[in-house]
């Protein structure tokens, strides 16, 4: 199987602090890759690195192959990107929006797959509401749409199902699942440890910008361990070092 | 409340200390006490043909119309707070979550605002007129006056403005009825009595025959301005499910030919939705701009023939170069992170946002030109409007980027700012003033502004994106 995100030694340092220090992963083809970590960990900066929003200040970040440092732009083209806190701009309608992605990212049929990400997560009757009247819950599933509108082969979406009710987050579950059995890599980054164990083919735990484990969720499982208590234990005894 | 208040003064220290630094900072009223107090040195110069109180009302005019442009915080509902500093954690968004209504924390966001003002730009500007009039001959009383009436001056603008814009978004009518009734009876003024309003400004009366008495009275009537625009402010501007028809897809037809038709479509829907595009219109240009021409006819009789005329169209292109603050102040670059849009993109769809707005300048001085009898001037005046504008507009991108509303107050990038400005203009207007025509010459300036566009984009591009 290809890597198609790669990281090696991959540092981020704002000031005295350092976010990433010295992280190197890398994720296949088709995978659902869970980014695991409590608050403060580096997750959004590895998704800001690996988009190329952000420099590294030591090592490197590739994606699809590209250098994400350098080709940021090449890489935000190819890939679909739900981020950590921005909310769609207000003063646009959600099918304006989703318009605005597309003539972007230059889809051209972008009216047929807008109705159908309506329909998927049901927010049609809100498609002409301006984006600062929609609920957290709408305003998440428009991001959600935007991150795939273009059929990406790959998508790094920050805790997506947040505000999302039961219903919706497990319409979006299915949909990741059925996403990576096309040859499509989704990298995830949450809290969810038991999302994680659900529906990741693999993970990776990072503990104050520090990569403490990598792996695969089938392997873990074969050997009798679950992931909430695994990911609890490494990160007690990170803490405790 | 003075709690809520001094932790509302620390953060905004804050948000600008962590971007470039306390020292620079606080170095910026100092860099103002700097600059006025070796240009009170001037003054002396200036006397033999511009007496002395007549240069004082262009100080009241400057800060008049600052307040004027500061002061639109009716336009600021939440969506705007929002917008202006993302979605950040800051104490004004805390009425959701501590015990206290939005109308107080609103309260105490625009007395900080206003307090900072005062304290980055009115003060130190008097303090340096103060400390130099020992040595220029200026009267110390006359320059210890300064001190209350500037302020009195700046709060007045803004006050004047925030009133206007909370009636605007309550209510369009109302605002227009409100400047109606200030536009007759300064006509009033002018027609019937045939004096400027602009001598019978509060401030400037105070100057020039102070009492305490009127100056509390001039006081308790901003006190009471400032009141009423609170208790008409309305925080939240009603969440709706009102369904809106399709603005995006036809703009970014009509804006095809332009380098980046969906990012300037967007900021023409943004303008338009917020009601920003015409509020800011009115508050932060037509309005300043009149007190301007007010405020500057009184020294029409010093200057050469048409350099009245022809120095309003150069102001008119100072303010029109804010424009491009306007148009940044929408968007944090956040909110295109998700999409392949560079830096360097957006700045070069700002500009291009700005220039469209350009028409409204240009319009404005045609207009001037007509009314005031100077329409012979009109193209090489709007041409030095124009020019100024985009120059100005050029060196604030290249300095500050997609913030500069946040990194004008680097006093490194405001020393800049200014003395590249002030030196081009300088030469620019004493050469419109020996012949009017001569102003038509500043269309040179739209090459330096665009190489410093140029270099904003590479700039820019090459730093990661700011944010708070």
């Amino acid at each position: 199987m290809t890597a198609v995100l790669e990281t090696d030694n991959l540092c981020k340092r704002y000031g005295d602090v350092t976010a990433l220090d010295h992280v190197s992963l890398a994720v296949e083809e088709g995978a659902l890759f869970g980014l695991l970590g409590p608050n403060g960990s580096g997750k959004t900066t590895m998704i800001r690195l690996l988009t190329g929003q952000i420099r590294p200040s030591g090592g490197s970040a590739r994606v699809l192959g590209l250098d994400a440092a350098r080709e940021g732009i090449r890489v935000r083209e190819r890939v679909g990107i739900i981020p950590e806190q921005e909310s769609p701009p207000s003063f646009l309608t959600a099918m304006e929006y989703l318009e605005f992605v597309g003539t972007i990212r230059k889809v051209h049929d972008i009216e047929e797959r807008a109705e159908k990400w309506f329909d998927l997560l049901e927010f049609g009757d809100k498609k002409h509401v301006l984006c600062k009247d929609l609920s957290r819950g709408t305003r998440q599933k428009l991001m959600f749409a935007q991150a795939f509108i273009h059929e990406p082969s790959v998508a790094l979406i920050d805790e997506p199902l947040i505000n999302l009710d039961p219903i919706m987050q497990d319409v979006v579950k299915e949909f990741l699942k059925g996403y990576v059995k096309s040859e499509r890599t989704v990298f995830l980054s949450t809290h969810s440890l038991e999302v994680a164990e659900e529906i990741c083919s693999s993970f990776a735990i990072l503990h104050r910008g520090r990569l403490l484990h990598s792996g695969s969720v089938s392997g873990l499982m074969e050997a009798g361990e679950h992931l909430p208590e695994f990911f609890l234990s490494l990160v007690r005894r990170g803490r405790d070092a | 409340m003075p709690e809520l208040f001094w932790r509302m003064m620390k953060e905004e220290w804050r948000i600008h200390s962590t971007m470039f630094g306390q020292i620079s900072f606080a170095l910026f009223p100092v860099m103002i006490f700097g600059i006025v107090w070796m240009s009170a040195f001037l003054l002396p110069m200036l006397h033999a043909s511009l007496p002395q109180v007549d240069l004082a009302f262009l100080a009241y005019a400057i800060f008049l119309s600052l307040g004027f442009m500061v002061g639109g915080f009716g336009l600021l509902g939440n969506e705007m707070m929002n917008r202006r500093f993302g979605q950040a954690s800051l104490l004004v968004y805390s009425a959701r979550s501590l015990p206290l209504s939005e109308r107080f924390i609103f309260a105490n966001f625009v007395i900080k605002d206003t307090v900072y003002y005062l304290l980055l730009w009115v003060f130190p500007f008097c303090f340096g007129y103060i400390a130099a009039s020992p040595f220029t001959g200026a009267s110390l009383q006359k320059a210890l006056l300064l001190l209350p009436t500037l302020a009195l001056s700046f709060i007045s603008g803004l006050c004047t403005i925030f009133l206007l814009s909370t009636l605007y978004v309550r209510s369009k009518a109302a605002c227009w009825a409100a400047i109606l009734a200030v536009s007759l009876s300064l006509g009033y003024m002018v027609v019937l009595n045939g004096s400027n309003p602009a001598l019978n400004f509060p401030p400037y009366m105070l100057y020039m025959n102070f009492s305490w008495g009127a100056f509390i009275v001039a006081c308790l009537m901003l006190a009471a301005l400032f009141s009423l625009s609170l208790l008409l402010f309305s925080p939240e501007q009603g969440v709706t499910t009102k369904q809106y028809r399709g603005l995006l897809r036809p703009l970014i037809h009509r804006f095809r030919r332009l380098p980046n038709p969906p990012l300037t479509a967007k900021d023409f829907v943004d303008l338009h939705r917020s009601g920003i595009g015409i509020g800011q219109a009115i508050f932060s240009f037509l309005l300043p701009l009149i007190a301007i021409f007010l405020f500057l006819s009184l020294i029409d009789p010093y200057l050469p023939a048409h350099g009245f005329f022809i120095l309003f169209s150069l102001i008119t292109g100072v303010v029109a170069s804010t424009m491009y603050t306007w148009v940044t102040e929408f968007d944090s670059f956040g909110a295109y992170a998700c999409l392949p849009v560079a830096t360097s993109t957006l700045i070069q769809s700002k500009v291009t946002t700005f220039a469209i707005l350009q028409a409204i300048p240009a319009v404005f001085i045609a207009a001037a030109a007509f009314l005031t009898g100077e329409g012979a001037f009109a193209l090489p005046a709007i041409v030095f409007c124009l020019s100024s504008s985009f120059f100005g507009a050029g060196v604030m991108a290249y300095l500050c980027g997609l913030s500069p509303g946040v990194l004008i107050y680097n006093v490194n990038v405001l020393f800049t700012y200014l003395v590249v400005n002030g030196a081009v203009f300088a030469i620019l207007s004493a050469l419109s003033f020996a012949n009017p025509l001569f102003a038509s010459i500043s269309v040179v300036l739209l090459v330096p502004a665009l190489l410093f566009v140029e270099r904003a984009m590479s700039r820019w591009d090459s730093v990661d994106p700011i944010g708070f």
